[in-house]
């Protein structure tokens, strides 16, 4: 509540002098426990604005909307620390530019919600940098060790049949804030990459794709898990990847607004075990 | 409609022995889109290309397959048949089925449907080819040489002896570089200004050379054939055009004790000067940093000496803008600095100097007018200790690499020593002696045997002062025991270090370079004096450690390339570049950061009124070099590669 | 099994390394099995995993990709790039229940035509013993539209 009502009225204070144009944030959704995105242009809406521990969905994927920031004018949005470094990648691949955000960044603990400290993306690097040091502990889902027990066969045996429930509504990609280009490469049929009809094949294909895009840069905010409309688990596939790239490359995705991006970039010693 | 021709190539025995040839023309005259599938003992034969010719032509074919040896062998060969039948020559594959099917194999049947698949896959491919031109560059015939040492020197007077212009950029008030700093030179002991300063006189008085000294390159644009130059012209104070280098402003400025940069801190110059004797330009400068005119508004007594007026302290830094089709990058190096070794006492023991210095001292011109004297007391010394690697082949302190030129200077030095301090007496602490080039080990060998240098195996672990003398203590390790030497000097052989501005100077031009700052070559062995860029070239000790002979060499190496660059009006590419599509590029410039010659640019959209509406990736063709990691890269499949497009590879793919 | 296995390969090189490398095999007349058709590319770089993807669609029981030794490409830092993103899909695929042995990764320069010629016998021989890519060819049958040009 503390942090509401100081978030509100900063929300107010910066739209009545003008400093940003819009807040985007959170407002009371369909059932007590959801939250739906709601985007403020004047002082007078900011009482719609909540804040507890319902807001959940990573909402920096409204920032990168045609024309949002063309103008050059601020824009304040809710974001935790998984937005945060959502918001650092789209600057790191020049989808916006992280001096026209205003961060209102808070964590939740159970019911409880905090306010983080800081104002634009910089300032959070060294707080971002902790969670890489120290990932809060029993983030791992227990499903990833079920997996990695498994033998191949029965790996693929259970992502086959996840998959099969795909329904190619490509709701992970409209969830995600890293999917944002104009042309996705499902789209593109000149050559047909990936199977469109949404059988296992091509089921298979798409999110196997999806999971190497976004290999290095996926934050785990879960957005994509929470709009797939036939549960598939897609954040053990995202979570593999991080781990993966920070094994391998000590790449920590978000870590700040300067970051590279890990496949566009090498070491000359990056590990090639696996290579005769 | 595709009409594709495929010639299967018996090449006499060595493929029909393997792959029945006449069943693959059979099955592959009956895949879509073939119009003529024919075997034949040697296509590469005259009647061969002949016929090859001839199918084209009489059945309008859309695309052809040489189903024989590797493109390696004969594809320059078949396209060529096709370009002369007036077909597009990069409408013509060859399928390889010598070199990778009927050599390797030994079952018929398996080889020949092998040679079927691959044959099959060619022609998927070749219906998607697209028709492609060699992509024609203008060349500006202008080089640019940046760094006038000696490698700087060669080349500019190479190229512009062969009749092109170049425009020779020194940041120095003067030419020269490291070499005119020099005593003798190793191999052969003659005097380095005598065989600099007519180098140095050649270039500034070149009818095709324009001399730019006192100044820096601030802006490169551009690629191969056409770059674009911004030129910084620092200002002297002194009109250039005016001045006539009579060097009065200079013995009348009343600020004459400021260490000389040229003389290492051993000798000293005034607020206005010029950095040695035999200066070219011979036109002083004025340093800013120490002349009391720009420090409190009074003096100006330069000014008032100089008879006609040449002084000028309202003088600007100046632009100039250039047009230039090849760079030369001879930019040099520096010597390490020795902060690094506290244990050797230089910079606390002024007899502690580096080999550098001890230059200075050895030269005629120099600040001892050639006497070896020591700095603290002006004496002779009487003993002299070396230590070479001091800084080299030490990865702990100093850098992983050999310098290449500290054993045979040292060696030089012990000589020079030798030849001017009759009963003087020198101590080598060496890990090795690397003497491989012309004369060289015959010169360490002379430096052992007839000027009585005592090389000690072994590294230095100490030196400090005791009784006015400089105690070196290190360990003989052939003999397998400490050694304590009490010297008069002692002369540190630092690395040679790239320029402390290396890096970003390199990303200034565009060029990459290696953990150091040494500019990296296209090629370690077969393109070494190109840069990873398109038409900049490397030239002297910026790309390695270097001694004179192979600094002079790759600079001429480097003209020659330019001149070859120069050679033709246009230049021409083969047409495997990349290019984008502008209407899905997302921008996120991964391509522009994967490609490894920095050929992607970042292009704004436009609308009408002038508006940016959106930024996208757009690949240089001049740059391109055709490797295709931007297109593996692009999320979007925005980018695709004339040749080996998408399209052609997923085609390729979908016929196995 | 009364009759042998002949597995399918497919393999994507770069023309300046492996290409060369597989040339020189031939020229050397060294012998090895027949199981693999080889993709020229210009440079690892341009290796795509869609292209991984796409070759197993096409059946391939495995998949060997290959390029110049670091510090070798011609394009100088294709392989680079190449090396990361192999790392990162080959962890994908593992983990979607791909065995890694089905898709090899190496390097080859075009002087060693005698581990090319090694490679691909191992390589043939692995797959045979792990056997047909089923799972993988079961996805294809289930799909209703086969898959066309
Ligand atoms: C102590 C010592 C003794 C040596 N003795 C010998 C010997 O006896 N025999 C021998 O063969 N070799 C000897 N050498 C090696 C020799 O000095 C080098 O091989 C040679 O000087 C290399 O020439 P260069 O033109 O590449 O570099 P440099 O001589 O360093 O010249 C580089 C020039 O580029 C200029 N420059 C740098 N950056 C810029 C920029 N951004 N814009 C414009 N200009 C720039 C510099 O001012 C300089 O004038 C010795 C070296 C040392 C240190
Ligand atoms: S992939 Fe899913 S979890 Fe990862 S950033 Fe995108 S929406 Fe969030
Ligand atoms: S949201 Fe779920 S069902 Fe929809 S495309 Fe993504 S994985 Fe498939
Ligand atoms: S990688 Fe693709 S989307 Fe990104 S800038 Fe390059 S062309 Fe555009
Ligand atoms: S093909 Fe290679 S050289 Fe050309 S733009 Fe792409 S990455 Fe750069």
């Amino acid at each position: 509540m503390i942090t509401q009502e100081k978030y509100r009225s900063k929300a107010k204070k910066l739209l009545a002098e003008g400093s940003v144009k819009m807040v985007i944030g959170y407002s009371p959704g369909s059932t007590p426990d959801r939250r739906r995105p709601v985007f403020i242009r004047s002082f007078d809406e900011a009482d719609q604005l909540v804040l507890d521990s319902n807001c959940i969905a990573n909402l920096s994927g409204y920032l990168v909307s045609e024309g949002l920031l063309s103008d050059e004018k601020h824009v304040a949005i809710f974001l935790r620390p998984d937005g945060i470094r959502s918001i650092n990648i789209l600057a790191a691949e020049s989808q916006l530019n992280v001096d026209q955000i205003i961060i209102f960044g808070f964590d939740t603990n159970g019911n409880e919600v905090r306010a983080l400290t800081g104002e634009h993306a910089g300032e959070f690097s060294e707080f971002i940098g902790s969670i890489k040091e120290h990932p809060p502990e029993k983030s791992r889902d227990p499903l990833l060790y079920q997996i990695e027990q498994m033998n191949p066969q029965e790996r693929f045996a259970f992502w086959k049949d996840e998959f099969s429930r795909c329904i190619k509504c490509y709701a992970c990609r409209q969830a995600c804030p890293m999917c944002y280009c104009r042309r996705c490469i499902v789209d593109s049929n000149q050559p047909q990459w990936i199977n469109t009809s949404s059988h296992t094949l091509g089921n298979f294909e798409w999110n196997v794709v999806r999971a190497f895009h976004l290999a290095g840069r996926c934050v785990g905010c879960g957005n994509c898990d929470r709009a797939c409309p036939v549960n598939i688990p897609l954040r053990l596939i995202n979570s593999r990847m991080a781990e993966e790239v920070l094994d391998s490359f000590d790449h920590f995705a978000g870590l700040n607004p300067a970051q590279e991006p890990v496949l566009a970039s090498f070491k000359k010693d990056d590990s090639e075990t696996f290579i005769l | 409609m595709a009409k594709i021709g495929v010639f299967i190539c018996h090449c006499g025995e060595n493929i029909a022995s393997k792959v029945d040839c006449t069943k693959l023309a059979a099955a592959i005259g009956e895949h879509p889109g073939v119009a003529v599938s024919v075997e034949y003992k040697y296509f590469c034969s005259e009647p061969g290309q002949e016929s090859v010719k001839k199918a084209i032509r009489d059945n309008n074919l859309t695309g052809v397959i040489i189903a024989a040896c590797s493109p390696r062998m004969h594809e320059a060969t078949f396209r060529k048949v096709c370009a002369e039948a007036g077909l597009n020559p990069y409408l013509c594959e060859i399928a390889n089925i010598r070199e990778q099917c009927s050599w390797v194999h030994t079952d018929k049947e398996m080889a020949t449907e092998k040679a079927m698949d691959i044959t099959r896959s060619m022609i998927e491919k070749v219906k998607r080819n697209n028709k492609l031109q060699p992509i024609e560059v203008p060349v500006t015939r202008r080089a640019l040489v940046i760094g006038g040492g000696i490698a700087g020197i060669q080349a500019a007077l190479d190229i512009a002896n062969a009749g092109q212009e170049v425009v020779l950029v020194e940041r120095e008030p003067s030419l020269g570089g490291h070499m005119s700093q020099l005593s003798e030179t190793f191999p052969t002991l003659d005097c380095s200004q005598c065989i600099m300063t007519p180098r140095m006189v050649e270039a500034a008085q070149h009818p095709k050379i324009r001399l730019l000294t006192y100044a820096e390159v601030e802006h490169v644009d551009g690629f191969i054939g056409n770059f674009k130059v911004k030129i910084r012209m620092k200002s002297r104070y002194v009109d250039i055009n005016t001045c006539t280098g009579c060097g009065d402003c200079m013995t009348k400025c009343p600020v004459k004790k400021i260490s000389s940069e040229f003389d290492c801190g051993l000798g000293k110059r005034t607020a206005i000067y010029t950095p040695f004797a035999q200066s070219v330009p011979n036109i002083p400068v004025i340093d800013k940093a120490s002349c009391i005119y720009f420090k409190n508004g009074k003096c100006k007594t330069c000014m008032k000496s100089c008879q006609i007026n040449a002084i000028n302290f309202d003088l600007q830094d100046e632009f100039i803008d250039l047009d230039v089709g090849a760079i030369v990058v001879a930019t040099g190096f520096q010597v390490q600095n020795t902060a690094g070794y506290g244990e050797y006492g230089y910079g606390k023991y002024p007899d502690v100097i580096t080999g550098l210095q001890f230059e200075r001292l050895a030269t005629a011109s120099g600040p001892t007018s050639g006497k070896i004297l020591r700095p603290s007391d002006g004496k002779e010394p009487e003993t002299v200790v070396f230590i070479q690697c001091a800084g080299s082949r030490d990865p702990s302190k100093g850098v992983h690499y050999c310098s290449k030129i500290c054993c045979m200077y040292t060696a030089k030095h012990a000589m020079l020593y030798a030849h001017k301090v009759h009963h003087g007496k020198t101590h080598i602490f060496y890990m090795d002696i690397r003497a491989g080039g012309k004369g060289y080990d015959e010169f360490t060998r002379r430096a052992i045997e007839e000027d009585d240098a005592s090389y000690v195996r072994g590294r230095v672990s100490k030196v400090w002062l005791e009784n006015g003398k400089l105690m070196v203590r290190g360990v003989d390790t052939l003999l397998g025991r400490p050694v304590t030497i009490a010297a008069d000097m002692v002369v540190l052989a630092t690395a040679m270090v790239p320029q402390p501005n290396a890096k970003e100077f390199a990303k200034t031009i565009g060029i990459a370079y290696d953990e150091y700052g040494y500019y990296n070559e296209a090629h370690l062995k077969l393109r070494p004096v190109e840069s990873s860029t398109a038409g900049v070239f490397l030239a002297g000790a910026c790309q390695s450690p270097k001694d004179i002979p192979d600094s002079v060499a790759q600079a001429s190496a480097s003209a020659s390339k330019v001149l070859a660059l120069f050679s033709k009006e246009k230049l021409e590419r083969e047409p495997v570049v990349a290019t984008t599509n502008e209407a899905t590029c997302a921008g996120c410039w991964g391509c522009v950061l994967a490609c490894p010659y920095n050929a992607i640019e970042q292009k704004d959209i436009l609308d009408r009124s002038g508006r940016i509406i959106k930024r996208v990736a757009s690949v240089n063709p001049g740059l391109c070099q055709g490797c295709g990691t931007c297109v593996t890269f692009c999320r979007s499949n925005s980018i695709d590669l004339a040749g080996f497009t998408d399209k052609q590879i997923f085609a390729e793919v979908m016929a196995l | 099994m009364s009759e042998l296995f002949e597995p399918k390969i497919i393999a994507f090189v770069c023309t300046y390394c492996t290409y060369a490398g597989a040339d020189l095999a031939g020229t050397s007349r060294l012998k090895y099995a027949p199981n693999v058709r080889i993709i020229r590319l210009p440079c690892t770089g341009r290796i795509s995993p869609m292209f991984i993807l796409k070759a197993l669609q096409k059946g391939a029981d495995g998949v060997l990709v290959s390029g110049c030794h670091p510090g070798d490409c011609h394009f100088t830092h294709g392989n680079y790039h190449a090396r990361r993103r192999w790392m990162v899909f080959r962890s994908l695929l593992d983990f979607m229940g791909i065995q890694p042995e089905r898709v090899i990764f190496s390097w080859i320069s075009a002087a060693e035509g005698g581990k090319f010629a090694d490679l691909i016998n191992t390589v043939t021989e692995d797959i045979r013993k792990l056997g047909p890519f089923d799972q993988y060819k079961e996805l294809i049958r289930e799909t209703e539209a086969p898959a066309t040009l």
